[in-house]
């Protein structure tokens, strides 16, 4: 589970992060993510983890698209403006998704119904799925990570992150960066959409109560941090499960939010968050 | 104005104040009733949304077929009257189901009411329906809490919750061996009532408690339970919760190559087989019907889910939400009029054999509506128990294949 949250909340930090956009749409992407594998799975009974190279492209066009309607237009204001019609945008935006997605909905929940047999290592059982799943996204964070600090694009991203004025002084072509970042963001999100449905069950309503999640992770990592949303979307899966171990699964919900307060408490700033 | 204009001006408006009174208009005239409202919220949208969604039409559907026959006879006018249902949609938001119900009551002037969807939105469906003193009848509503308030204005077709798996339980002491159970519940109302009728049935079916907890209906990782669980060692786990619920639980049970005697699901639908293929296989749930039940009005109930297009298997609360209209219908014709302090007395006074057995209401205004168990078998959904007339004929294995032999 800390794998998942942690790839959808990086998602989430780095548009935020970078185009100062807070996606409440997020979560929808998720799903749209969870129902496209879902059907890809019906119509070619391909494995999931093949199913994640369709998706990508896929949501990579689609969230260009949706970027160039509806996020490049509230570009060019202040920074306050900005976040404040990006929420309203990609709220209405999501509401919108989460209404079209319903009508056409054709069944009540899905799953993708792909397993693994179990890994036996003496008396210790791995599930083999999700032990794929997470070395997958461990991959592909790194693979993020890498091109973020090495490639050119990936340098021009973290310098927008830092600085949009100072990156566009020295030739970044920011509105392309920003578009750029949102289709990886989103890309992350629908990914992650895979492994929803692959391990749990999805609906079409199920995006805005995990955009609240992500957004709690991300917070609880450091606003418009790469590596912070990483962390603590692992360090909250973790801790769920041990939660739930010795003090009942009744309270392992409830860790994210009480972690989230002590956090803020001590460290206002998240974990991996910056002093201003 | 001269004096003559306003003696004028004044026999004229005398004049036609006259006119007005004897024609009647401004006075309160009896209106002839030319058709009987029902009036109720469905959730559209929102999270219950996916289990409802052809309730509009169900329920139009059934009130079509209702008015082909010309209506329902109403007793004190001495002809049928067509029915009519007006419907919002709540948004599975309980305050949203207040408002709507007030204006269904204040507005719309419903004759009668039909809850909405689920227990944790019938709760506040209720108690408006009591407060405006409006006949209520509500389908998919099986918590108690909700019938133990007192409450003079609402019935409900289903039995009080802390039954619902009483078949279940008759059928483990006759059928199998079992020696212990597992209980896990979601962590709302309606599964804590059935957990604890459960945790009293299991010990009446002569199995001991092993393991009992409760999980947040947000839990998505398992893994801690079933590790305990394994540890407990159950012949069967019973869990309930809602649909994504126990998916989740079944997924990881298998990723963790837990092999207890027998999983039971209280809820499942072909959702749940469409989940998870083959590891669905063996699995014992509960609903309410079956094809081949030959109980009551079936016939009807056949031909209103083939004219309304719905699956049962993935739409199993048509059942009660039938069972209602059922009650309205059988309700509005034995009435002595479409008085509300009628209506609810000859409601709350109903016995009639009902597509899922016999239907009356105890004194909270709780039905009888229990469900059958059944297994699934191939990824299909069989019938296991009870074994009486008017039912199928049973299929059930006990227990279970270990995961290993399964795939």
């Amino acid at each position: 589970m800390g794998g998942v949250y942690a790839l959808a909340a990086f998602g989430l930090s780095i548009v935020f992060g970078v185009l100062n956009v807070l996606n409440i749409a997020h979560g929808e992407f998720l799903m749209l993510g969870a129902l496209g594998a879902y059907l890809i799975y019906v119509a070619t009974g391909l494995n999931p983890f093949i199913i994640i190279l369709l998706i990508i492209p896929i949501f990579a066009l689609f969230s260009w698209i949706f970027q160039r309607l509806l996020i490049r237009p509230i570009k060019g204001k202040t920074e306050t403006e900005i976040l404040i019609a990006s929420i309203l945008v990609t709220l209405g935006a999501s509401l919108l998704i989460e209404d079209v997605t319903f009508f056409f909905w054709p069944k009540s929940f899905t799953s993708i119904p792909y397993s693994l047999p179990t890994l036996h290592l003496g008396k210790v059982m791995i599930p083999t799925l999700r032990l794929y799943g997470l070395g997958i996204i461990v991959v592909l964070t790194v693979v993020v990570g890498l091109f973020l600090k090495h490639s050119y694009t990936g340098r021009a991203i973290r310098a927008v992150a830092q600085n949009v004025d100072g990156a566009q002084v020295v030739g970044v072509p920011t509105r392309k960066i920003a578009a750029m970042t949102f289709v990886i963001g989103t890309c992350l999100a629908a990914v992650a959409g895979v492994f929803y449905v692959t391990l749990y069950s999805m609906t079409p309503y199920m995006g805005l109560p995990l955009t609240v999640k992500y957004m709690v992770i991300v917070i609880m990592g450091g606003l418009g941090g790469l590596t912070g949303p990483l962390a603590a979307g692992l360090i909250l899966g973790i801790t769920e499960t041990f939660v739930g171990y010795y003090l009942g699964s009744v309270w392992a919900p409830a860790v994210a939010y009480i972690a989230f307060i002590i956090i803020l408490l001590v460290r206002p700033q998240g974990l991996f968050g910056l002093k201003e | 104005m001269s004096n003559t204009s306003k003696r004028w001006l004044g026999r004229i408006l005398l004049g036609c104040f006259a006119c007005a009174v004897f024609l009647g208009v401004g006075t309160p005239r009896a209106v002839a009733k030319d058709k009987i409202i029902i009036g109720g919220t469905v959730a559209q949208s929102g999270r219950f949304a996916s289990d409802v969604k052809p309730w509009p039409e169900l329920m139009r559907t059934w009130a079509h077929m209702i008015n082909e026959k010309g209506g329902l006879m109403v007793k004190s006018l001495n002809k049928k009257l067509p029915v009519e249902f007006v419907l919002y949609d709540d948004k599975s938001d309980p305050s949203t189901v207040v408002k709507f119900y007030q204006r269904l009551i204040t507005v719309d002037k419903a004759d009668i009411l039909i809850g909405p969807y689920t227990s944790p939105l019938t709760f506040p469906a209720t108690t408006i329906a009591n407060k405006f003193a409006i006949p209520m009848v509500c389908a998919e509503a099986t918590a108690s809490a909700i019938y133990k308030r007192g409450f003079k204005w609402i019935v409900g077709v289903d039995q009080p919750a802390p039954l619902w798996s009483l078949n279940y339980f008759d059928m483990i002491q006759k059928r199998t061996d079992a020696k212990s159970v597992a209980l896990l519940g979601e962590d709302i109302n309606l599964f804590t009532e059935i957990m604890e009728g459960a945790k009293d049935l299991s010990g009446k079916a002569g199995l001991k408690l092993v393991f009992d907890e409760k999980a947040s209906k947000d839990t998505k990782d398992f893994t801690p339970i079933i590790v305990k669980m394994k540890e407990a060692a159950p012949d069967i786990v019973f869990v309930g919760g809602f649909i994504p619920f126990n998916i989740a639980f079944l997924k990881q049970a298998k990723e963790l190559d837990f092999n207890p005697g027998e999983f039971h699901f209280t809820h499942h639908g072909i959702s749940f087989v469409d989940a998870l293929g083959k590891n669905a296989n063996y699995v014992t749930g509960e609903s309410y019907w079956h094809k081949g039940m030959k109980l009551g009005n079936y016939q009807a109930f056949e031909e209103l889910l083939k004219r309304a297009k719905v699956n049962i298997l993935e739409y199993p609360w048509a059942v009660p939400r039938f069972l209602a209209m059922d009650v309205i219908r059988r309700g509005i014709e034995a009435s002595p009029s479409l008085k509300k302090e009628d209506l609810m007395a000859t409601i709350k006074g109903l016995h009639f054999e009902g597509i899922t057995g016999p239907m009356s209401f105890d004194k909270n205004g709780q039905g009888k509506n229990r469900p059958v168990v059944d297994q699934i078998m191939d990824m299909k959904y069989l019938f296991a128990w009870p074994d009486a007339e008017g039912y199928p004929p049973t299929h059930y294995k006990y227990p279970r294949p270990k995961w290993s032999e399964i795939q």
